[in-house]
């Protein structure tokens, strides 16, 4: 690729062959008018406002569609540009609805924007305007198809980026619609992006549907509490309550998409009943107290049984979504109490290698790298549910690479894949032997001991494809999933993958549960570790001991372990027979309420500060963007002052920089980087099961309460269909006067409420 | 010199069949070239001196489109015949694919051998039932005698030909979105650069070119390239076929040479109906502007004079009026349709063609205003170069046309809400 | 000297006071302006900014649409405004309209920025508040204002529409 110069409106630009007008214009910061242009979708050229005076050139061209070439001269705003622009901008404005008032998009529109600068104040259109019929697609996202100006970019993004076609353009002319043709619910997991890329109110969130104007808003970044992504989110909220989620672009992580459950789960925290007061349970009834007396019983309560039975009876559980500075409070708390029952690891069920377990899982490359890849190899990854930002990602790998999968159970994929092998949990150790058995085939230099390890193994055709693709390929990967570790055989898978890898020389990754996995590892939210991976003299038990085994007291961190571990029946059980729970929630309802003996009320994710560390390490520090609810508080003040009752030695924190700052502290000077060094095992494992995969939407206490969440159609294929009537029984919509009890209202109260104003004006 | 090269067989009965179009010498060039191979740089300059320009509507020199299709470039290459014959107004193709459909398969196959593409497509229009029928069963004779298929006649070249119906729409004529129809796509055009010839159907170079433009190559290749080119007048070559309907005795297909003056078309075509005066032409097809019958009766019908009079040859669509015809219900009518047919992917003119529809039928429904003429002129004016393809030049051409010959009809409407053209035969 | 002499003579004949007393005198005959507040009132311009009001089509539906228009221009953050769908029609609503009088500096830029001349600005000047509270103005209070003045307030926008 070489580079040309070209000129725009006199300045002097270096421009790579082959990029457009346009892009050579937006990174030198000149603004073209555009709408079905976006940077992340393919050229459309259809809107025609980007039309530019391009030297010798008789006509003006799109800039969005034009490539630049050595010593083209561009005029952006010459006479023949402008009148171009006005004039495609008329034709915009005339069958465009002009009430801006009531469009939820008013104030953020960019049609409304490009029509201040290039639109007439008066129209001369005097004809009836086209008026399309609205659809309904879905409880996520509001149409108003009469402001639709056919930009296509939501088209576009279906079929790209996501690779469903869900929106299309049906009918020709001036009569067509932009629908899914057929009325249906949008499905695809990623789908309010096309809320964000509607250029007009012709798409937009349904759940913050006419809350608040842009100007009103207040913008604070934060990271989502949902993957191991780390997806950047901008939460916007206006006096002091969040009205919707938009993304933050970052390049590297989530470039300028987010998923469904990232923009629309902040209604858990809004509109779901939430806990405002501690409350203690006393003869089965629930009291709310204050938060001294809360305190006081829980330091109280944990004392006692400490005396009685024991501190090796007392666990704490934390939920993988808790900030660094949760997980490293809360260890630190159980360890200065004298107890090394901590985990986080709910969805995990084989622990045998914890120990052989590197610093903290996660991927071996960067995130952006995955698109480059040339042959990938998911191994029991439902990317779709689990990390629907990855599955765009590495979709984009699918144009010139190839991407396989080993995987037990359905998957969908919005990509094409093959192989794609799918079989019972209890053979997808057989598959991936198979796999490391054609690698030892394939290649020449394996040990003895490997060799003879998976002699009697004969590897199928299709594990032969996928072992010579990735040890063929430079730019290959693979990619253990989330529900890979939810095997009950899942060392093993592990230690098979990293096999395959170091045989193959493709690049490593484990993609892991919730938002923060990596930051419970390093804070030392485990029972056999410390933070910054010290190996611990005592090893604790783990969170299948603890509930399997039974505590009798718990401390759960904002964790309902009955839906978010893999031993539900056995949580119940354990948590219903224990002697004292302490709930750490900011929710108010919720099968805790039978088990529970205290309730913290903590602040949500949009109220608290602190940090989550990404599958590749990435650490992403944010600060509350709204105040807690009522009497509730950001969990690490709480469990600082618990901390300080309980008499424990530093817990003198004041801010949760300075816990970051000594989490990172000790984490930097660790000096012997642990890397995972699997001990290959004697003998070849094989069968296992896996716990029934969760739905998108039950994965974690936020997306449970969501309610539009659990209405759209991923949500509806929630097997727990309970939650859902709970949820829409306890949440309905807030009431708004119809006009006719506005009537009424205001003939009656019109007379008392005036009565004051002792109007002597008879005018 | 009527009927000599697309409706060669027009004298024969059957004319569609194998053996009448072998009587008149077909197929032979494609023997010919089967058997010794004839460089296609040969054929190709051939095809320039003939001066033979495309017959679709843009009138681009054909043989200089094809020598831009990148024949060096390995890989599946494409020939594409435009059978959507959607231009009101324009009935040839129909013709030949009805009368002499084994003459378009000859000329395909040609362009297939000279552009080294194995595959070739007819996308006909969707109301072409009969000429489907027609040259499917030519197609069939084709094959059967061994002068389609693979390795044609022992020669090595291979040359497949495929018919493909349409659903009917007149933006598929427009050769991106016939490419995308082909594709099974919805029939819209694609943004140029890059052009067919780099990245056509499928993503692969292809050459598109009209029905009649490929029906005239085996004849230019059996008789020579200065030979077609003497049937015209310079730079205007051979004969083409003149559609020509309206007012006149008899309407129907014309095949004359290039240059001939409009009067002795008029003539051939049985002159006026009623022999009443001529009032106006549009001379190619309902995209090109309407030009006047003072213009018109000193013009001869050839790219150049029409040109330069302010209009088209286009498809060869030569819709005949006479006087007593009201210009506004024409207006109205033509942008009606122009409105209807927008694909509506480009803003221009999927609002554009609305707005002048609205506005003219607003006018003949006698609420016109005077300034709608200057917001008309202006539509147009703002449509013309700012769309992706041509269509929505094609709407706002005739506008601009109408506008400029018989303003005063218009202004007559708006005024006192009554056709002209009445108030001017009550008052003689 | 001169001057002297003028001073004596002016004092001695009492000039100034004249001079006075015919000021007193010529507008002891001219026609008053005082009015008799609150029986007679001075005359007033339909431009008048005074209490605010909201006000309603004449099929009763509240005109108010929510563009929160005037909360963004009120130079004083007098107005609060709510809103969302209405649960009846789903159309844009607010669900709580409040000015605080206190903040108000009766600018008239509401009244100015409203796109469906919701919010008005009456002739009424003369009210006052007796419990804490009372100053803020709610939906309901200022629809019933509304509704009460009606007939002016369309008579005062009748008046002045051509200025505007």
């Amino acid at each position: 690729m070489g580079t040309v110069t070209i000129e725009i409106d006199g300045v002097s630009l270096e421009a790579e062959t082959g990029s457009m007008i346009i892009e050579i214009a937006d990174d030198a910061g000149m603004h073209i008018p555009r709408f079905c242009y976006h940077k992340k979708l393919s050229v459309a050229a259809n809107c025609r406002m980007c039309l530019v005076d391009v030297s010798n050139s008789p006509k003006a061209v799109p800039a969005c569609a034009t490539p630049v070439a050595d010593g083209m001269k561009v005029l952006t705003n010459s006479t023949k540009a402008r009148i171009a622009q006005k004039s495609v901008m008329e034709f915009l404005l005339i069958n465009h609805p002009l009430d801006c008032p009531i469009c939820d998009q008013g104030g953020e529109c960019e049609l409304q924007d490009v029509a201040l600068g290039f639109g007439n104040d008066v129209s001369r259109f005097t004809e009836g305007k086209r008026v399309v019929q609205d659809k309904n697609i879905g409880p996520l996202i509001e149409t108003d198809m009469t402001r639709c100006i056919h930009c296509t970019r939501c088209v576009r993004f279906g079929t790209e980026v996501v690779g469903m076609r869900e929106m299309g353009a049906t009918g020709r002319g001036e009569h067509m619609e932009i629908g899914t043709y057929i009325e249906k619910s949008i499905e695809s997991e990623v789908s309010g992006n096309i809320i964000d890329l509607c250029p007009v109110g012709a798409l937009t969130a349904k759940p913050s549907r006419y809350k608040a104007r842009a100007w009103e808003m207040q913008s604070t970044a934060g990271v989502s509490p949902h993957d191991c992504l780390g997806t950047n989110i901008e939460i916007h909220h206006r006096r002091g309550e969040v009205i919707r989620v938009v993304p933050r672009e970052n390049e590297k992580i989530n470039e300028v998409w987010i998923s469904d459950r990232d923009r629309f789960s902040y209604q858990s925290v809004t509109d779901s009943e939430r806990l405002t007061q501690p409350k203690i349970k006393k003869d089965g009834q629930w009291q709310t107290c204050d938060w001294e007396t809360a305190l006081t019983h829980v330091c109280d309560q944990l004392n006692n049984i400490k005396q009685s039975e024991g501190v090796e009876n007392i666990g704490a559980l934390i939920s993988p979504s808790a900030t660094l500075e949760e997980m490293y409070l809360t260890q630190k708390l159980m360890r200065g109490l004298g107890s090394h029952n901590i985990d986080h690891r709910l969805r995990q069920v084989d622990f045998s290698s914890q120990f052989e377990a590197p610093m903290f899982p996660g991927m071996e490359f960067d995130i952006d790298a995955l698109e480059d890849m040339d042959a990938t190899l998911l191994i029991d990854a439902d990317l779709r549910r689990e990390q629907p930002l990855l599955a765009l990602r590495l979709r984009k790998s699918t144009r010139h690479g190839r991407v396989m999968s080993v995987h037990s159970g359905e998957v969908e994929n919005n990509f094409k894949v093959s192989p794609n092998v799918s079989v019972p949990a209890s053979d997808l150790l057989a598959q991936l032997q198979g796999i490391v058995a054609a690698l030892i085939e394939q290649h020449k230099e394996v040990s003895a001991e490997l060799t003879e390890l998976f002699v009697d193994i004969k590897p199928t055709p299709d594990q032969q494809t996928i072992a010579s693709e990735l040890r063929i390929n430079d730019n290959a990967c693979l990619l253990v999933g989330q529900s890979a570790l939810e095997h009950s055989k899942s060392s093993h898978i592990r230690w098979l993958a990293k096999t395959i890898s170091d045989l193959s020389g493709c690049a490593f990754g484990e993609l892991t549960a919730g938002a923060n996995t990596a930051g419970g590892y390093i804070a030392g939210a485990l029972p056999h570790r410390l933070s910054a991976a010290e190996e611990s003299n005592i090893c604790g038990w783990n969170t299948q001991q603890m509930l399997q085994k039974g505590l009798s007291a718990y401390l759960l961190m904002n964790t309902e372990p009955e839906l978010d571990s893999s031993y539900r029946d056995a949580a119940r059980v354990s948590l219903l027979k224990s002697k004292f729970v302490v709930m750490m929630t900011p929710f108010a309802k919720g099968e805790f309420l039978d088990y529970a003996d205290v309730l913290l009320p903590i602040a949500g994710f949009t109220e608290t500060s602190g940090t989550f560390i990404n599958v590749c390490g990435e650490w992403q520090s944010f600060t509350a963007a709204v105040k807690a609810k009522g009497e509730a508080r950001p969990a690490w003040k709480v469990l600082r002052v618990l901390g300080n009752l309980l008499e424990l030695d530093g817990f003198d924190y004041v801010s949760s920089q300075e816990i970051n700052a000594a989490v990172k502290e000790r984490f930097e000077s660790t000096t012997d980087a642990r890397v995972g060094h699997f001990q290959r095992p004697d003998s070849l494992e094989s069968g296992g099961e896996k716990p029934r995969p969760l739905s998108m939407y039950d994965m974690d206490s936020l997306t449970r309460r969501s309610l539009c969440l659990q209405m759209s159609v991923q949500g509806q294929d929630n097997w727990r269909r309970d939650q859902i009537e709970h949820l829409v029984a306890s949440q309905s919509l807030p009431e708004t006067e119809s006009p006719d009890s506005l009537i009424n209202l205001s003939a009656s109260s019109a007379e008392s409420e005036t009565a004051s104003l002792q109007e002597s004006s008879d005018a | 010199m009527a009927n000599e090269v697309c409706f060669r067989t027009m004298h024969l009965d059957e004319p569609w069949t194998l053996e009448a179009y072998k009587s008149v010498g077909g197929y032979k060039v494609w023997r010919d070239i089967l058997k010794n191979k004839t460089p296609a740089n040969d054929i190709i300059e051939q095809l320039k001196t003939s001066a033979l320009r495309g017959r679709g509507g843009a009138g681009f020199p054909t043989g200089l489109k094809w020598s831009f299709m990148p024949r060096g470039m390995p890989g599946q290459k494409y020939v594409v015949c435009n059978s959507d014959e959607g231009e009101p107004g324009t009935f040839k193709d129909r013709d030949i694919l009805r009368f002499n459909p084994h003459q378009l398969i000859e000329g395909m196959a040609i362009g297939g051998y000279v552009m080294t593409a194995t595959v070739g497509y007819n996308y006909m229009r969707g109301e072409f039932y009969e000429p489907f029928a027609r040259m499917e069963q030519a197609l069939k004779e084709a094959y059967d005698e061994g002068l389609l298929g693979k390795n044609i006649l022992d020669s090595g070249i291979d040359f497949d030909l495929y018919n493909h119906m349409g659903a009917g729409a007149y933006i598929c004529g427009e050769e991106t979105a016939l490419i995308e129809s082909l594709e099974g796509k919805k029939g819209q055009p694609r943004f140029k650069p890059p052009f067919p010839a780099n990245y056509g159907v499928f993503g692969r170079p292809t050459n598109v070119n009209n029905t009649e433009s490929y029906a005239s190559v085996p004849v230019i290749l059996q008789h020579g390239g200065q030979w077609f080119l003497d049937l015209g007048i310079p730079n205007n070559g051979g004969t083409k076929i003149f559609s020509v309907s309206g007012h006149i005795k008899q309407p129907g297909n014309y095949e004359v040479a290039m240059g001939m003056p409009f009067k002795d078309l008029l003539q051939q075509c049985g002159g006026m109906r009623g022999d009443k005066p001529l009032k106006a032409v549009i001379p190619g097809g309902s995209s090109s502007p309407v030009l006047p019958a003072s213009v018109m009766m000193d013009i001869t019908m050839d790219y150049d004079a029409i040109g330069k009079a302010g209009s088209m040859v286009g498809s060869g669509a030569v819709m005949v009026i006479e006087e007593g015809t009201c210009m506004v219900e024409l207006a109205a009518r033509t942008a009606h349709f122009y409105y209807e047919e927008s694909c509506g992917q480009c803003t221009p003119c999927r609002e554009g063609t609305g707005w002048m529809s609205r506005v003219l039928h607003r006018i003949l429904d006698g609420e016109g205003k005077i300034e709608d003429l200057d917001n008309l002129q202006d539509i147009a004016d703002n449509i013309m170069g700012r769309t992706i393809c041509a269509l929505g030049d094609a709407a706002a051409m005739p506008m601009g046309g109408f506008l400029k010959h018989y303003k005063h009809e218009f202004e007559h409407m708006i005024r006192t809400g009554r056709r002209w053209v009445d108030d001017q035969q009550n008052a003689a | 000297m001169l001057l002297k002499l003028k001073q004596f003579f002016d004092t001695f004949f009492l000039v100034e006071l004249l001079k006075g007393l015919s000021v007193t005198g010529r507008h002891l005959w001219k026609q008053k302006i005082t009015v008799l507040y609150p029986e007679e009132k001075t005359p007033m311009s339909p431009r008048f900014r005074g209490l605010h009001a909201l006000r309603r089509y004449p099929n009763g539906e509240e005109r108010c649409i929510a563009c929160k228009l005037c909360e963004a221009v009120c130079p004083a953050l007098a107005i609060t405004i709510d809103a969302g769908p209405r649960q009846s029609d789903g159309t844009r609503r607010t669900t709580k309209y409040e000015i605080d009088l206190f903040k108000c500096i009766y600018c008239g830029f509401c009244e100015e920025s409203c796109p469906v001349d919701s919010i008005v600005e009456t002739r009424v000047f003369d009210y006052h508040f007796e419990k804490r509270g009372e100053h803020i103005m709610t939906k309901a209070k200022l629809l019933a204002i509304g509704d009460k003045l009606e007939p002016q307030i369309a008579a005062d926008r009748a008046a002045d529409a051509k200025y505007r």
